[in-house]
């Protein structure tokens, strides 16, 4: 409760022309919008390109916000928007590289790096098959479980940054968790995971 | 998949931990004695579990996270330079470094085309014209007006060939023309009176 009446003192600051205070709302959240953003586009370039634009977007229309939802549910509502447009824009133009773009490597260390060299690569194999899980999902389910798992936004939450009705992020929760139960249960049946 | 009539829904949101206190005490006591609830939960869980893990792997460069501020504020500022009309600006941008060169010409070609636009101006401005007519008699008042000056004419005619001719033959055609001219007016009256075959003083008299 304190976060959101810090963050709406802080828009209220920027309104009053205070420029620090859109620094401040940047220094809190672009670490959270970052991290969504690397896991719905899965790669590091864009991800970093979109959290610019949505703190550019942020910026150009703080002016006029009023706080009828939390300060962060409208950045992630940014987000998601960019996001949906970067798939449509990556559907039309589809961008064919010699190697396959996914996160760096260097970017998914494990704490205890080189304790256990073999280990490691296990676990950043096993780490990749269920990244790819995760992308095999719907556009629509896969930003619903990011959103609620990774992001910690309650559903009414993830309802309003989706423009959803909150039993249809409910249902989209529900197939999504369905749909990786179905791509990985045949895996650690085998042993695999 | 769980043959219970308790929902596979309510297991995956019990393992995501989305049930109410009470729904989710309530769904406890259930798994109790439902293996195939427990066997959904379990599976979900594990499901989690693994995304869970995998994401968590997911770490940010600490690089791309210190210039994002820096980021924003080049864009912001990027944008500020942007014109409003870019093309217009361009356009004007182009003129002036023409201008630039041949100031002679440019100021020449542009008093040329001036007087070239206020010639063709000239030339086909066509204001609009406005009819203003007067009110006029109606055609049939018209006709009604020339018909009778023809009579009338004719008659003077007639008049000044009988007194100061004697034409009697020129006075008779005079006469018929009047008549042919008055069928259907008021004037046919005027033509009865007089007859062809009466001498021209006799018509003199009658008129």
């Amino acid at each position: 409760m304190d976060k959101l009446i810090d963050d709406e003192m802080l828009v209220a600051q920027f309104q009053a022309g205070r420029q620090n205070a859109f620094d401040e709302l940047m220094k809190r959240y672009k670490s959270k919008i970052f991290s969504y953003l690397l896991r719905s586009v899965r790669n590091y370039e864009d991800a970093e390109d979109i959290t610019i634009e949505v703190f550019f977007k942020a910026y150009r229309a703080l002016e006029n916000w009023q706080p009828k939802a939390k300060f962060s549910t409208w950045l992630y509502k940014i987000a998601a928007n960019l996001v949906i447009d970067y798939h449509r824009a990556k559907a039309r133009h589809p961008v064919y590289a010699l190697e396959d773009m996914e996160i760096p490597e260097a970017n998914l260390v494990a704490t205890d790096q080189y304790s256990n060299p073999v280990k490691e690569l296990e676990e950043k194999e096993l780490g990749r098959i269920i990244r790819d899980a995760v992308d095999q999902l719907s556009p629509k389910q896969k930003a619903v479980f990011i959103l609620n798992r990774y992001e910690g936004l309650q559903l009414k939450e993830v309802a309003e940054t989706l423009g959803m009705a909150e039993g249809t992020v409910k249902i989209h929760l529900h197939r999504a968790m369905k749909r990786l139960q179905t791509i990985l249960n045949p895996l650690w049946e085998n042993n695999e995971l | 998949m769980p043959k219970c009539i308790k929902s596979e829904g309510q297991a995956i949101d019990y393992a995501s931990k989305l049930l109410p206190t009470a729904e989710a005490e309530a769904f406890e006591q259930h798994l109790k004695h439902c293996s195939d609830c427990n066997t959904a939960v379990e599976s979900f869980s594990k499901v989690l579990n693994l995304t869970d893990m995998a994401e968590k792997e997911v770490t940010l460069p600490e690089a791309a996270l210190r210039d994002i501020e820096m980021n924003v504020y080049k864009r912001l500022a990027a944008t500020q330079e942007e014109p409003r009309f870019p093309r217009v600006r361009a356009f004007l941008a182009n003129l002036e470094v023409l201008f630039q060169w041949h100031k002679t010409a440019a100021a020449s070609t542009l008093v040329i085309a001036m007087i070239t636009a206020a010639v063709l101006f000239v030339e086909f401005y066509q204001p609009e014209v406005e009819l203003q007519l007067a009110e006029s008699q109606s055609a049939d008042a018209r006709i009604e007006r020339y018909l009778q000056q023809d009579i009338q004419r004719h008659l003077d005619d007639a008049m000044i060939t009988h007194h100061l001719r004697n034409d009697a033959w020129e006075t008779e055609s005079h006469l018929q023309r009047v008549k042919e001219h008055a069928q259907s007016t008021n004037w046919m009256k005027v033509p009865q009176t007089l007859s062809f075959n009466k001498t021209t003083n006799d018509l003199a008299k009658g008129y």
